[in-house]
């Protein structure tokens, strides 16, 4: 099960958002997106979730173009995590993570055991037990980016895009979060996240890939991708690293 | 809990259903009607008459009200969900004003003197075709936008209700014509036929029992597009059928009754306060809660002892200031229900 864009290319307009970027979503594998505001990691992230078209260069997943999947047989293989949350209308977290289930039902089968296991087990992985019963509009930007996650997890899709997961989170749950991310991947699920928190994700993930003009600026290990030159064309900023190579190691307590 | 809410509704419905075919102030009441009901059953003779206003007049209106208020909230369930918006209804897309305008072609011309089906068919073929224009200007497939969905439905109404007008101007020297066209501009369920009750019915069982099988499909439209992609939704096309049976719903329904299409706005919400946002619930529910509205606005019409008071000014009168103090709750940040 793997998603592998080649050689996309989108403009929007006269502007060229990506010129040709080769990107690899296999399973076991976190992969961290970086790149300046603008860059185009969301919109890569669309095309290799479908939702948006290439201009030129093809997705395949398993081998077989994205565009010819039956909607739901994709959306059990490939889930999303969405930037901005989301309704205007009072669900509660378990109803919206509950439509996470939309891809393994008949339109009119009702909840079976495994659905309702798969909401919960979810909600429990991102710590939202305690909140999920509440409507999602009286909760706060963390807890709503939680359940955004869990409604990606109960998908049980092996392969997810986020785009900024972190963003929105208190320290102690963004860490809990990379923490998370990191075991998913390693029990086998392919990860591509979105983010600008370098300093959170670039330790859990197993690969890094840098954005720049509309081209991979360079991609591989984090350490060698996210070196000071390279983070200083990118970004445009001095960084140094003193003690080790990340400023801070966080570590949740529990 | 929302299962207890829809019974509950059901039997408010039924209640309402009782009050509505007897309490009027002329002609037969409750003792009278239920004889009647009695005779149709086999049981001692009805009046003949009361059998005539029951079965002819009073029973085709029950219909069209029960049918066409049930349509009118699905329809605004339904829109509001496709819109991602709370304040989005039939109104909004243009297809209430171009069932107003095809309505005033109608009756200004004179063909609907010459038929019945003139108006209900003129007014269907006008809404049909200002929701088609506001879908091509707005575009309703992957480039959608709320905001550029709702500016051409703003345009539209604006363009359309200058044409009504127009028509309106031509009537004003005959003067049965010119208050017919206003009398069917302000929407009422007086006048209405077996044939016009039939309507009510095909398109509610035509438009809205489908919807049943897209309750989950409506659930997914309320999230950002990219996110109900991902859970395995054909957005644009769900979108734009939806859209589709919402217009069928409302153009079945005001084709009848004329401009009463706020109810659309109205009964979402009421019933999103009952049974909750989820649609295999809101649905039922919104279907029910519509039935009842415009029931109770009908009774009220036919009682209050103002003559010629329009259903679509009691309907307004009732809905715009929810509207207005939903409103309210938005700019104070609230969420809207």
């Amino acid at each position: 099960m793997t998603l592998r864009g080649r050689r996309i290319e989108v403009r929007h307009g006269a502007r060229v958002v990506l010129a040709g970027v080769d990107v690899e979503v296999v399973p076991g594998e976190l992969v961290l997106l970086a790149g300046r505001n603008g860059s185009g990691k969301s919109t890569l992230l669309r095309v290799l979730l479908g939702a948006q078209r290439a201009d030129v260069g093809e997705v395949q997943l398993d081998g077989r173009a994205l565009a010819t999947w039956e909607p739901r047989a994709r959306a059990r293989r490939i889930a999303f995590v969405p930037q901005a949350t989301e309704t205007p209308f009072e669900f509660t977290g378990r109803e919206l993570v509950a439509m996470a289930r939309h891809p393994h039902r008949g339109s009119m089968q009702p909840e079976s055991a495994a659905d309702r296991g798969a909401i919960a087990c979810s909600l429990e992985v991102v710590d939202a037990l305690s909140f999920c019963d509440r409507p999602v509009t009286t909760l706060s930007g963390g807890e709503l980016r939680r359940i955004a996650i869990a409604r990606a997890l109960a998908t049980e899709a092996p392969l997810l895009l986020l785009d900024e997961p972190t963003t929105n989170l208190d320290l102690e749950h963004a860490v809990l979060l990379c923490d998370l991310l990191r075991l998913l991947a390693d029990q086998g699920r392919g990860l591509l996240v979105a983010a600008h928190d370098l300093n959170l994700l670039a330790p859990v993930a197993h690969r890094a890939v840098l954005l720049h003009d509309g081209l991979v600026h360079a991609s591989g290990e984090p350490e060698r991708v996210l070196d000071e030159s390279n983070i200083a064309t990118v970004f445009g900023v001095e960084s140094h690293a003193p003690s080790s190579y990340f400023p801070r190691e966080f570590k949740a307590k529990r | 809990m929302p299962r207890a809410f829809l019974l509950t509704l059901s039997a408010v419905l039924v209640f309402v259903v009782v009050v509505h075919l007897c309490w009027v102030p002329v002609g037969p009441g409750f003792a009278e009607v239920w004889r009647m009901v009695a005779a149709l059953f086999g049981g001692a003779n009805g009046d003949e008459l009361d059998r005539e206003i029951v079965l002819q007049l009073r029973l085709p209106r029950l219909l069209v009200a029960v049918f066409g208020g049930a349509s009118l909230g699905l329809a605004g369930t339904v829109m509001q969900a496709a819109f991602r918006n709370p304040l989005a209804s039939p109104d909004v897309v243009g297809t209430a004003a171009g069932a107003a305008f095809g309505g005033a072609v109608a009756i200004a011309s004179g063909f609907a003197v010459a038929s019945v089906l003139a108006a209900p068919i003129a007014a269907m073929f006008g809404s049909t075709v200002v929701t088609a224009l506001v879908f091509a200007f707005a575009g309703t497939g992957a480039r959608f936008s709320v905001a550029g969905l709702l500016l051409a439905g703003v345009a539209m109404n604006t363009l359309i209700g200058a044409l009504t007008t127009f028509v309106v101007t031509f009537t004003v020297d005959n003067y049965t014509a010119s208050s017919s066209v206003l009398f069917w501009l302000m929407g009422g369920l007086d006048a209405q036929s077996w044939t016009k009750a039939l309507i009510t019915l095909i398109g509610f069982v035509g438009f809205g029992l489908p919807l049943v099988f897209r309750a989950r499909d409506l659930d997914l439209l309320t999230l950002q597009d990219d996110t109900a992609f991902s859970l395995g939704l054909d957005v644009a096309q769900a979108r734009r059928w939806l859209l589709w049976f919402a217009c069928g719903l409302t153009a079945a329904t005001v084709a009848n009754t004329g401009g009463i299409a706020f109810l659309g706005l109205v009964v979402p919400h009421l019933s999103r306060l009952l049974v909750g946002p989820a649609h295999r619930f809101l649905l039922p529910a919104s279907a029910l809660a519509g039935a009842v509205v415009l029931l109770a606005a009908d009774i009220v019409c036919r009682n209050v002892p103002i003559a010629n008071l329009r259903l679509g000014v009691v309907t307004s009168m009732l809905g715009t200031p929810y509207f207005l103090f939903l409103l309210r709750r938005h700019r104070r940040g609230e969420a809207l229900r």
